[in-house]
């Protein structure tokens, strides 16, 4: 699998991004369509733009942190 | 592969030869960056929702989880430990181990762990960042009498480890750990009973290891200690 860091990459790179997975920003956070934030499922908070990772899985979008992509790997195997 | 967006764009502002096949796929996506077109993204999510593109964000959080289930130590465990929530648990410590040199992500992995699998967890990753599962296996392994018998060993300290691991904090008392441990032993009589302390709370465990050493004649007693963490051993031992 193809892997690319959007660590220093544009804001305005990172909102295209998520506007072609169909969702929004506040500047902050991730944004639902409804305006609700995304929320990473394995911890339980809200997922910042700049800390974001979109994982492949019905675009799981999570924190970047070791405890949810382990999840991740977890639930939709050793992908990575 | 992984590759940074960023890094990239220097590689290819610093005239890195084209004969690197790593510098020539840097350059390739350097230039896909610089003129991302909505075609351009879009071909990146189609990628992603065919599962073959991933976007991350820090390389080094996928590096610490790769070890996590790749390197030789976490392929042991995943032999031996059938449990896959205890196994999880064991595979955080690999990842706290991973950031012992990372002050602030070393903090942050903790507390998720915490947050997720409260004091338990935590300490099942300590016990495994701090190489005693390493040691507590080698133990084990010598008076092992059969390999299921084993692994049940090894579910067995992990699913209860409050009754085989006193894990000292900082503002632990020295005399509080040597009685807390005291009633472990007695009311658990573990085969194997582990005192360990990191950090400012070595030197405490160092002293209620002692004292405890002295008062325990069943066990004996071996003494590990390392930069800041120091690690009791106790084993049980019957005269016939």
């Amino acid at each position: 699998m193809e892997l690319i860091s959007l660590k220093g990459t544009s804001l305005k790179t990172k909102l295209a991004i998520l506007k072609e997975l169909g969702y929004g920003s506040d500047g902050d956070y991730v944004l639902r369509s409804s305006g609700e934030k995304v929320v990473d499922k394995y911890i339980d908070i809200p997922v910042r733009v700049d800390h974001m990772v979109i994982l492949p899985g019905s675009e799981v979008i999570l924190d970047d942190n070791e405890l949810s992509i382990s999840s991740y790997v977890e639930e939709y195997g050793n992908v990575l | 592969m992984i590759t940074s967006l960023a890094s990239r764009h220097m590689s290819k502002n610093m005239g890195m030869s084209s004969e690197s096949p790593i510098s020539d796929a840097a350059e390739g996506t350097a230039k896909a960056v610089l003129d991302w077109s909505s075609d351009k993204i879009h071909a990146f999510v189609e990628k992603l929702r065919n599962r073959k593109l991933a976007f991350i964000c820090d390389e080094a959080t996928i590096a610490t989880v790769r070890e996590e289930y790749n390197s030789g130590e976490a392929k042991f465990y995943e032999t031996y430990i059938e449990d896959k929530d205890i196994l999880f648990q064991v595979r955080m410590g690999l990842a706290l181990r991973k950031l012992e040199r990372d002050k602030k992500r070393l903090r942050d992995l903790r507390e998720r762990i915490y947050k997720k699998y409260k004091i338990k967890g935590l300490h099942i990753a300590e016990f495994v960042q701090t190489g005693i599962l390493h040691r507590y296996i080698g133990l084990l392994i010598g008076g092992m009498r059969s390999l299921e018998e084993f692994k049940k060993d090894i579910i067995e300290v992990l699913v209860n480890i409050e009754k085989h691991v006193l894990f000292v904090q900082e503002a632990s008392k020295t005399a509080d750990m040597v009685q807390k441990a005291s009633n472990i032993i007695d009311a658990n009589s573990p085969d194997i009973f582990v005192v360990s302390g990191i950090g400012d709370a070595a030197k405490i465990a160092d002293e209620s290891g002692k004292k405890l050493e002295i008062m325990q004649r069943d066990y004996k007693v071996e003494r590990i200690s390392g930069e800041d963490e120091v690690i009791f051993f106790f084993k049980r031992f019957v005269k016939f």
